[in-house]
């Protein structure tokens, strides 16, 4: 009896432990998973694979505009610029370029998207597509190189070439929306702007001094467009000083030598002048000019053409800005007797513009602009034409900053 | 003659070989000067008499800039209107972004006003929360410490003398700040508004509450709308002090304070930015001497 209590007491007691280990055994199960969910709270918790952290900046410009001009629009598209840009009924491509704010009325003038990223340590990669109403363009896309010594930097792919002042940029970041004649005349809408390969350098110096060469494939037709082989060379040298706190003035010399179409030699010089003043916080001044010359040899004879634009800005405060710019062709000495056989003046080349800008914020920009322009014949009339157009650019995203 | 020359002239340049340190802003170069002493050539980018986030791009701050073994910026977003092109045509990889010259304060300060969603519809907001921390002189202590780690990770043979001038420095300053704290709880002030959001650092450490801004939004210019909204804030909540940085317009804030007969404070937004504020003591004693007057 006495046994049979004792061995019922055991089993009911060993019963009992066995229940109580359980529940200690789920207690430090619920434990650890608490100590490894803790250990795990700042670990990765992103999708596997996910890459999206590595997307390039990417920023959409938007260039429109409202025009009024005293030209129809048909009548506008057959322009010449006598001795640059020659309109000849029976060839097609001897019509102007004309990307921006072509039409009277409205004109939606390109959706550009721009990204940027950073390759690996060693390249950097950029892209500019424009889009046209009708068209795509790889405005440019290139690799820089992000880690090479004593200064140096490579670029290669398709840009713009930093030739003169103005070449490099882009047309939203000009201080007017119209191209200087100059530049119109000699290469067109988009400038020298070409696959190739670029090598820049920076001395050592305080004073900013900086050179650069180009090797280019020379598509542009207008004043170079050899097709055999690439032609293109460039080559410039900018230099800037500051005269105080305030003042900083950039100046630079550009050569681009090439073979045109004829597959002669065709040699551009350029000096290019830029002062700016900082008045105050959100106010400044600058005057920028620039010369460009042009040799184009065309079988024994070699044409001899040029001009200079010179403009004025004056930012008044933080939301508007003012300016003035004033083209001229200096140098036409090419063979213009189509023009003086059919009684067409052809002097005195100039034009030009007044614009206010209105900045809400630095992202959007209207700007109202006025140009008076006496470069063009139009239906075989010397025609100055007058031009008032209201433009908008916008720059969403990631846009970057724009450089001096 | 010539080869001894050329010898003295390389000679020089290896002895007093100094490390380039480059600051975006007056106030991280000052602190840099502290902590590199005789051993760093510190330069300038940012003139403090404009405003800290449109630098102009000067191309001599690429000659500058090509020469860095060290760029320390403020980071947060400060300087993404101006630097960026800089850095990619400096040609320095020393200095690029990614690199062991280029460093960043912004990662060491705990930041403040980190927006849970960003939109330029909200003007110009920086995703990083607010950058303008070095209003605070208690965070010149830690932007000291991240410099001095720093240099010395470039320059170890001069790592004891980082060292000795942090440790150095860091006592007169807990010093100064001592003193200072002191003097701002006597510090009527406890109510502003400001211009921009300029100075949110240096009112949150001493509890005073800025009621509101005279940019509707940041980066944007004042409308009549809500500057009326400001006004009658400010005779709402008894506001007695309107910050006025130095390079926004000053009008609306005279306007603003003759409607409410609140006090225009000129509160210096970097060092050296008003007049004698060119020390670290002398531009926060100004900032405390404008805000408590």
């Amino acid at each position: 009896m006495k046994k049979s209590t004792l061995l019922s007491l055991l089993v009911v007691s060993s019963v009992f432990a066995d229940a109580k280990l359980d529940l200690l055994q789920k207690q430090l199960n619920k434990q650890q998973m608490q100590i490894y969910a803790l250990e795990t709270k700042n670990t990765n918790q992103s999708a596997s694979f996910s890459q999206n952290a590595y997307l390039p900046a990417i920023a959409l410009i938007l260039n429109m505009s409202a025009v009024a001009r005293d030209v129809n629009n048909t009548a506008y598209e057959d322009l010449s610029i006598p001795g640059f840009i020659d309109y000849n009924p029976t060839n097609k491509n001897s019509k102007a370029e004309l990307p921006f704010n072509k039409s009277r009325g409205f004109n939606l003038n390109y959706a550009e998207v721009a990204m940027h990223s950073a390759v690996d340590p060693y390249f950097d990669a950029f892209a500019i597509f424009h889009l046209h109403p009708h068209e795509f363009e790889i405005e440019e896309a290139y690799v820089q190189t992000r880690s090479l010594p004593y200064a140096l930097r490579i670029k290669a792919g398709k840009f713009k070439s930093n030739f003169g002042r103005m070449n490099f940029k882009h047309q939203h970041s000009w201080h007017f929306d119209a191209q200087p004649i100059i530049y119109k005349a000699l290469f067109g809408p988009d400038a020298i702007s070409d696959a190739g390969i670029q090598l820049q350098w920076i001395a050592p110096t305080d004073t900013y001094i900086m050179t650069g060469i180009e090797a280019l494939q020379g598509t542009n037709e207008r004043s170079f467009g050899d097709k055999e082989i690439n032609n293109l060379y460039v080559s410039y040298l900018k230099s800037s000083i500051d005269i105080g706190e305030d003042l900083s003035i950039l100046g630079g010399i550009s050569l681009a030598h090439g073979k045109n179409l004829t597959t002669h030699t065709t040699d551009v010089y350029g000096v290019d002048l830029t002062m700016r003043e900082q008045l105050g916080a959100y106010s400044s001044l600058i005057w920028q000019s620039e010369y460009l010359q042009r040799n184009k040899k065309i079988d024994e004879t070699t044409n001899k053409q040029g001009g200079f634009y010179t403009e004025l800005i004056y930012r008044i405060n933080r939301n508007y800005y003012c300016g003035v710019h004033y083209d001229a062709i200096t140098k036409n000495d090419i063979d213009l007797q189509r023009y003086s056989a059919n009684h067409i003046n052809t002097d005195n080349l100039n034009r030009y513009l007044v614009k206010i800008d209105y900045k809400p914020f630095s992202m959007s920009r209207l700007r109202l602009s006025y140009s008076y322009d006496r470069t063009k014949v139009i239906a075989g009339e010397r025609k100055n034409i007058n031009t008032v157009m209201l433009s908008l650019n916008i720059a969403a995203g990631a846009h970057g900053a724009h450089n001096y | 003659m010539k080869k001894t020359i050329l010898l003295t002239v390389l000679l020089a340049t290896v002895i007093f070989a100094q490390v380039n340190v480059d600051a975006t802003y007056s106030t991280l170069g000052a602190i840099a000067k502290k902590i590199g002493g005789d051993n760093v050539k510190v330069t300038i980018l940012g003139s403090s008499k404009y405003d800290p986030h449109f630098i102009v791009p000067k191309p001599s701050l690429l000659s500058k800039l090509r020469r860095a073994d060290l760029l320390i910026i403020n980071g947060a977003g400060l300087e993404l209107g101006w630097l960026p092109p800089l850095l990619r045509n400096a040609n320095n990889p020393k200095i690029r972004n990614g690199a062991n010259g280029l460093l960043d304060i912004s990662h060491f300060v705990p930041m403040i006003d980190v927006p849970a969603t960003v939109s330029r519809a909200f003007g110009d907001v920086h995703s990083q929360g607010n950058p303008h921390y070095t209003t605070d002189p208690h965070i010149v202590l830690i932007i000291a410490r991240a410099i001095e780690k720093r240099l010395i990770e470039i320059d170890l043979d001069n790592a004891k003398a980082y060292q000795t001038n942090l440790i150095n420095f860091t006592k007169k300053w807990q010093k100064y700040l001592k003193k200072y704290d002191a003097d701002m709880q006597m510090c009527k002030t406890k109510k502003v508004v400001q211009y921009h959001q300029l100075f949110n650092y240096f009112l949150e450490r001493y509890n005073i509450k800025s009621y509101g801004t005279i940019e509707p939004l940041p980066g944007i210019s004042p409308s009549s709308k809500h500057t009326i909204w400001l006004i009658n804030t400010i005779k709402d909540e008894k506001v007695k002090v309107i910050l006025q940085d130095i390079y926004h317009e000053k009008r609306t804030a005279h306007f603003i304070a003759d409607k409410t007969g609140a006090r225009v404070a000129l509160i210096p937004h970097d060092l050296g930015s008003l007049k004698d504020t060119g020390t670290l003591e002398s531009f926060y004693n100004t900032i405390k001497e404008h805000l408590c007057r």
